[in-house]
């Protein structure tokens, strides 16, 4: 009797609560996706190559997970609450019956287990399946080749989503059963109808929305124009006042609102007043709510935009050379010469790459004569660090790099006479390479020998040599001639080899580069590959990328499921007046426009905030700290965008008209 | 009596809950009329099926059979938008729980039944005024449920209840919630609002001293109309009135048979 209870209410909790019930789905699969990342391809693929790293972010889930826990933990929360509150009147039954609070307790936490049971049941599958699909679609990306692939089942990942899982229902249910244990029968018996609370004196509501919206816009003036100076100081401020703009704005908004309806209503018409008195009731009773799910939204958004573009900024290919083979001239020809690695080379080229000659390392005025281009520096903002560091310690050839360049198909440097180019690997790592690019504009040059040559106005940036981790701060490309005088070892710093295109294209790079790891590894020559390169992007792209979109879909659920379930909370504990609407006259149809719109609005005054924020922080973020990658096509972002902004207005659509299909609902039930 | 002067006819109303063994009746076929500017009130012990009948009039609940006739209009069978413009501008309900909207001011309560036919309150700030007037409310027009007292916020309701001109005003027990010194202050505006405008006025009531108010009172038991009291407003006073309701109600506590 007992448990064919708990199932029969259980059953009617979900039907009645899809909203929920499916955030909780949600919230499983991602669970199972975070924690199952270990076991991904790509992921089992760069512990062979970035065990270090891999490792640092393996031990970074765990503290993801618990986040994510902390803020599942408040979705469970609400809904929780909606579903207890809408069944007062039944515990206060089944307490006047003579049923002990224990055992109604008792019943409360068998439903709550059985349904986190069946989502369990619909969220782990569901979670496995799109794993896998995850797992095969980025290795195919990236190039990993999927004739490896295994089906992965992470037996942790389950053991964990489950407990953590069952653990926060539990405790929600727990905090809740605490409140309800406290309650007389008879305010059981007759709940629902509660004081409305529009007491808040008008000078302090006007306060707080002024002070919200003047600290909102300061903290937008911050982020659009003084974070990229990336001062923390700076940073801390605009935290600050974001987030008690954004509380200290919704806690006036509803003062603000009520003096909007009260200059309108003598001329309103039907339920207008209404709805708009019912929005502002919403808002001021639920401030704190609204301000957290829109600075949630507002998160989501920015998380999401910022995995995005690292996922597309990192794995733009900033491939140049797949190897550099290091030793003795002949012996590298003897390699290159072999069929095997033959039939895989496209091309091979000596890279020249070498420090600068003793007699030009001291900086004399005669030698080195840098002036010109400090002075370029100088009219350009913000390159009081550069100027600061600025020493040119290696020089490269300009045939070898034209040979590097060409391989790449991209256009090859053409120096004229007395010119150079200016290299830096360092290029696309925040503002730097803007800044020299800014610089070369206003005519740089520098000195040698006392001869200037000037500064071609381009700023080269691609990786000389196969191993990403040899930065060069900066370098001069210079013509062979020149190269041949100031460099301190004339002969080949390496030798670059690629691997054909049609061979990469059939076999995914990393397979390829991997074939060809394995000959060379047989013939005892010092070599660097490409794959460490690869490993590091592809680590970023997972690392930034993965988790910070994984964030971004759970902060944006779970804004939306708080905001869905607020206004459901609200409308059931109002459900009487829409009793008393009717006999004064609303049809049920007029009654069910004016929830649908104060829906509607509800959402909207949270998304609008949110959105603006969004603009601003997306902003803020691209010109400051995670400037996109130079050679980041911009279309392909402007593409993303549109696809993120796509889904997003989307899925709010699908939250939007589920909220107001169950008030809907709710509202015909009256009848 | 001329029909012109029958505002409500009620002929043969039954109303049945539940079905075969189940089965309540809990209107056994009433039959009368309300004449215009008649304060009626309903008396009868709980489960008599006083409120049911208030609320058949008021179309909160659909009768099994019989006919309600309002100006002539059979009621019963309303539907959709007739029912809605019926409810609000037809009728005005007083509730025994006020049911005043407490995220609205007084003013928007009060003009919300004009608002939902499309009236707005710029245009009848006259009657507003004239009717809070009357009701010794215009002090709480701009003020929320929540800074009322029990007094003011069913006046405001009556307000509400008054404020479209209905033919009729239907109150369920307008009186129970409200202490005694409230609701003397609400049955003398009642009581002058039916003599000044001759707004016809149906109350359903426990409370002999609100009673006393009417002109005529019909007592109902099990589902039937079973006495009835008229009042001869020239001669008697409320105090006299209230004594001879006061007799029924003892004779009703005692059994049928006492009663003549």
């Amino acid at each position: 009797m007992f448990f064919k209870q708990v199932l029969r209410n259980a059953a009617k909790n979900r039907k009645g609560n899809g909203l929920f019930f499916g955030s909780l789905v949600i919230a499983i699969v991602a669970f199972y996706t975070l924690l199952s990342l270990g076991q991904q391809d790509v992921m089992i693929y760069l512990k062979t190559v970035e065990s270090e790293a891999v490792a640092k972010l393996l031990k970074l889930l765990p503290a993801v997970y618990l986040v994510s826990l902390f803020f599942v933990f408040f979705l469970v929360y609400f809904a929780c609450k909606y579903q207890t509150d809408s069944r007062r009147r039944e515990f206060g039954m089944y307490l006047m019956l003579g049923m002990k609070r224990s055992r109604m307790f008792l019943m409360l936490f068998f439903e709550t287990l059985w349904s986190s049971l069946i989502s369990l049941l619909i969220g782990i599958p569901a979670a496995v399946f799109l794993t896998e699909g995850i797992s095969l679609a980025t290795a195919r990306i990236v190039g990993l080749g999927i004739i490896g692939h295994h089906f992965s089942f992470s037996l942790p990942a389950i053991f964990w989503t489950v407990g953590g899982f069952v653990i926060v229902q539990m405790l929600a249910m727990f905090i809740i059963c605490i409140r309800l244990a406290k309650t007389q029968p008879a305010d059981f018996l007759h709940a629902g109808a509660q004081e409305s609370r529009i007491s808040m004196s008008v000078a302090k509501s006007s306060l707080a929305f002024i002070i919200g919206i003047a600290l909102l816009l300061f903290a937008y003036y911050l982020g659009a124009f003084r974070l990229h100076t990336l001062d923390a100081r700076v940073f801390l401020v605009l935290i600050l006042c974001g987030i008690t703009g954004t509380f200290s704005f919704y806690k006036g908004l509803g003062g603000f609102l009520g003096r909007g309806i009260k200059r309108k209503s003598p001329d309103a018409v039907g339920l207008q007043t209404f709805t708009a008195r019912q929005v502002q009731e919403n808002v001021l009773s639920q401030h704190k709510s609204l301000a957290i799910a829109s600075l949630l939204l507002l998160m989501a958004m920015a998380c999401v935009s910022y995995g995005i573009s690292m996922g597309l900024g990192r794995s733009v290919s900033s491939r140049s050379t797949d190897f550099s083979l290091f030793g003795d001239e002949q012996q590298i020809n003897d390699i290159l010469e072999r069929e095997d690695v033959q039939e895989m080379v496209k091309t091979s080229y000596p890279m020249y790459l070498s420090m600068k000659n003793d007699e030009y390392w001291d900086d004399e005025p005669n030698q080195f004569d840098y002036s010109k281009f400090e002075e370029a520096l100088r009219k350009v903002d913000g390159t009081e660090n550069i100027l600061e560091n600025l020493h040119i310690d290696y020089i490269i050839a300009e045939s070898s790099y034209n040979e590097l360049l060409k391989s790449i198909n991209k256009e090859e440097i053409n120096l004229r006479e007395n010119e150079l180019a200016l290299y830096s690997s360092m290029a696309t790592d925040g503002d730097f390479g803007i800044l020299i690019e800014k610089s070369l504009e206003n005519d740089a040059a520098i000195g040698i020998d006392g001869i200037e040559y000037s500064i071609s106005k381009t700023l080269y940036y691609d990786n000389i040599v196969a191993d990403r981790a040899i930065t060069l701060y900066l370098a001069l490309v210079v013509p062979d001639e020149l190269f041949g005088r100031l460099a301190r070892e004339p002969e080949a710093y390496c030798r670059n080899v690629s691997l054909k295109d049609e061979i990469v294209d059939e076999m995914g790079l990393m397979q390829a580069v991997s074939q060809m790891d394995a000959k060379l590894a047989d013939t005892g020559i010092e070599y660097d590959s490409f794959l460490s390169g690869i490993g590091r992007n592809l680590f970023y792209t997972v690392s930034a990328s993965y988790l910070t979109i994984y964030l971004g879909i759970l902060f944006f659920i779970i804004a939306n499921t708080v905001i869905g379930l607020k206004y459901l909370i609200q409308q059931r504990q109002t459900k009487h007046r829409y009793k008393t609407l009717a006999i004064l006259g609303a049809g049920t149809e007029k009654m069910c426009r004016s929830v649908k719109k104060q829906i509607q609005i509800f959402f909207m005054l949270v998304l609008t905030v949110a959105l603006i924020s969004s603009v601003v922080a997306i902003y803020s973020m691209f010109t400051s700290f995670t400037k996109l990658p130079i050679g980041t096509n911009i279309n392909t972002v402007i593409v993303i965008s549109v696809v993120v902004l796509l889904f997003f207005v989307l899925t709010e659509i699908i939250y939007i008209s589920i909220v107001k299909r169950t008030a809907g609902r709710e509202i015909r039930s009256l009848h | 009596m001329d029909t012109f002067d029958r505002i409500l006819q009620v002929e043969e109303l039954t109303k049945t809950y539940g079905r075969g063994d189940n089965k309540t009746e809990a209107l056994k076929g009433i039959t009368f009329d309300v004449l215009e500017g008649e304060f009626l009130g309903i008396m009868g012990a709980s489960g008599s099926g006083k409120t049911t009948l208030l609320n058949c009039i008021a179309t909160m609940l659909r009768p099994t059979s019989g006919k309600i006739i309002l100006k002539g209009q059979d009621i019963s069978g309303f539907k959709g938008s007739k029912l809605a413009d019926y409810r609000g501008k037809e009728i005005g309900y007083l509730f025994q729980e006020f049911e005043l909207l407490d995220n609205l001011t007084a003013r928007e309560n009060i003009t919300l039944p004009l608002s939902l036919h499309g009236i707005t309150a710029r245009e009848a700030e006259k009657d507003i005024q004239e009717l809070a007037a009357m009701l010794d409310i215009t002090g709480v027009l701009d003020k929320f449920p929540g800074q009322m007292s029990g007094g003011q916020k069913q006046r405001v309701a009556a307000a509400r209840a008054l404020i479209s001109s209905p033919d009729i005003v239907l109150a369920d027990e307008p009186t129970g919630a409200l202490d005694s010194k409230n609701s003397k202050i609400l049955m003398d505006k009642l009581s002058a609002i039916n003599k000044i405008q001759n707004k016809t006025i149906m109350m359903v009531t426990h409370d002999a001293n609100a009673a006393s108010y009417c002109s005529r009172i019909m007592f109902i038991q099990d589902g039937c109309i079973f006495h009835e009291l008229r009042r001869n407003i020239k001669k008697e006073s409320t105090a006299d009135f209230y004594d001879r309701i006061v007799a029924v109600m003892a004779q009703l506590g005692g059994g049928s048979a006492n009663v003549l």
